[in-house]
């Protein structure tokens, strides 16, 4: 699977990507789903110093938080483009490594998986790599946005 | 381009936090963006939206002394308020924001800004989020997303209590206390410590700060009040925010020490070495050692070596090396007699101290 990059930003081929809440949705073999910030979020927010996650076992409605992340001089939701419920967190991984999701966003980042429950009518909302590459481009250029990736 | 301004003016503690949350949370895209302007009329102690309270705050202290205490949903660490604190609140659609907060802060530190210089105070924005003056700290702010809002929050200080902040946060040793107590006084200034009698009044202030933000930001203010559907949400969050559960929720962030302002830590650390027990009480000012406090259960000859050593340490880079060459050098000079202690041991210790910075 080949990643688009642009000014510094990855968009992976295997994603797709709610562009207006910054989230990328990865479909699992089993149905579920795995979400995480995409790379402009990322840098946008700075380097994590938490996460909360909403519980396993809670149903979350698209748009609603599936989690709460502080970065040095921002707090702010993890928006969920899908409604279901949260069947697995990152949350041990951002333990270990708070800055999983400033190092890796599309891989060991990952933050929830969701067991969808409206997917049929809430899948269609969210755009391929092509697509959300052609929007982020926009957004990119309008903001002067650069992603940089946590080295450390 | 408008900004909507409402000005609460001094208004119950509680409210003084709930209004921002309150209008963030009403906010559509239809919504002015819009600047709140509140002093609180009963001081009281905000701690960060990830902060566990029994772990940052002192609880006990706070009871004794009548100071309520709540949770705002911007980060941060716990803070002392007042009345002599005016709090300026942003409340922007987020589609209408910068999308990096370094560019958020940047557009809405602006405004303050101008307004202290205007009030004669040679002010400017320390990124990402400090305003200073001198290099002291003289405004904090925060950022936060709130519903769809981009909530950016401040204050001018007009004066501070810097003995009462310094006691409602949990501290380590008094040492620490005394230490973050100095450290205040030393780096966080105030708008009547800088002009003195030529301190502007709190109507001018307040003036200075709506004129300037209007001028920097290129729109035209105009004052309005809470409609409808933001007086429900004040209704809604006052309950919230003054619940035992929003205060006492498991927060999980901790960040070691307290930070004074941009750039300024103080922290302590504890090592036990053969010789006893080593405690540095340090302050990291851009990655040097500004100041330490050196104490403990060990014996050190001649008696006032450990002032000495302290002096001899201020200023060097927080890098092993440094502090080693310093310290070892003035062991040698001053002929240190320390059973079971060594140059090595007090690196060590100041350097587990200030490792989080």
């Amino acid at each position: 699977m080949t990643s688009v990059i642009y000014r510094g930003c990855e968009f992976p081929a295997d994603c797709y990507y709610d562009v207006e809440r910054d989230v990328w949705v990865r479909r699992d073999e089993d149905g579920c789903v795995t979400m995480g910030m995409t790379d402009p979020a990322q840098a946008q927010c700075g380097k994590f110093v938490h996460i909360r996650f909403k519980a396993v076992g809670r149903t979350i409605q698209r748009g609603q938080s599936a989690a709460t992340v502080e970065s040095a001089k921002w707090v702010g939701p993890f928006p969920t483009p899908l409604t279901g419920e949260i069947i697995a967190t990152n949350e041990a991984g951002f333990k270990r490594n708070i800055l999983l999701a400033n190092k890796d966003p599309y891989g060991a980042g990952w933050l929830v998986r969701l067991k969808p429950s409206h997917i049929d009518e809430e899948w269609p909302l969210l755009l391929s790599q092509e697509q959300a590459v052609e929007r982020y481009r926009t957004k990119i250029e309008e903001r002067k946005l650069q992603c940089y990736r946590c080295a450390d | 381009m408008r900004l909507r301004v409402i000005d609460g003016g001094m208004v119950p503690w509680l409210d003084s936090q709930v209004i921002y949350h309150a209008v963030a949370s009403a906010m559509t895209e239809a919504s002015e963006d819009t600047l709140t302007l509140v002093n609180p009329a009963e001081p009281y102690v905000c701690i960060g939206y990830h902060q566990e309270l029994e772990k940052e705050v002192d609880v006990t202290y706070c009871a004794e002394h009548g100071l309520p205490i709540t949770r705002r949903q911007v980060g941060g660490g716990a803070v002392y308020l007042d009345r002599e604190q005016l709090f300026w609140h942003f409340i922007i659609h987020r589609t209408r924001a910068p999308y990096r907060i370094e560019d958020v802060y940047a557009r809405y530190l602006a405004g303050p800004v101008n307004a202290l210089r205007a009030m004669g105070i040679p002010a400017y924005h320390r990124p990402v989020n400090d305003i200073q003056v001198e290099g002291r700290k003289i405004g904090g702010t925060g950022a936060a997303t709130i519903g769809e809002a981009m909530v950016v929050v401040g204050s001018l200080i007009f004066d501070f209590d810097y003995e009462v902040m310094t006691h409602v946060l949990k501290v380590p040793s008094e040492k620490f206390r005394d230490k973050v107590y100095q450290s205040l006084r030393e780096y966080l200034t105030t708008i009547r410590r800088e002009l003195g009698d030529k301190a502007p009044t709190w109507d001018e202030g307040k003036r200075l700060l709506i004129d300037q933000i209007g001028a920097t930001l290129g729109v035209d203010v105009y004052r309005d009040t809470l409609n409808e559907r933001e007086q429900r949400e004040m209704v809604r969050l006052r309950e919230v925010l003054s619940s035992k559960a929003w205060l006492e929720q498991s927060g999980g962030l901790r960040r070691p020490g307290v930070k004074i302002a941009e750039g300024v830590h103080v922290q302590e650390g504890a090592y036990k070495a053969p010789g006893g027990l080593l405690r540095a009480t340090v302050r990291v000012r851009d990655q040097l050692l500004d100041d330490v406090t050196l104490s403990g259960d060990f014996f050190i000859y001649p008696q006032d070596a450990i002032g000495a050593l302290t002096q001899v340490l201020a200023g060097s880079a927080l890098a092993q090396q440094e502090l080693h060459e310093r310290v070892t050098l003035f062991w040698k000079d001053n002929r240190i007699q320390a059973p079971g202690i060594t140059p090595d041991d007090v690196v060590h210790v100041i350097m587990q101290a200030s490792s989080s910075v």
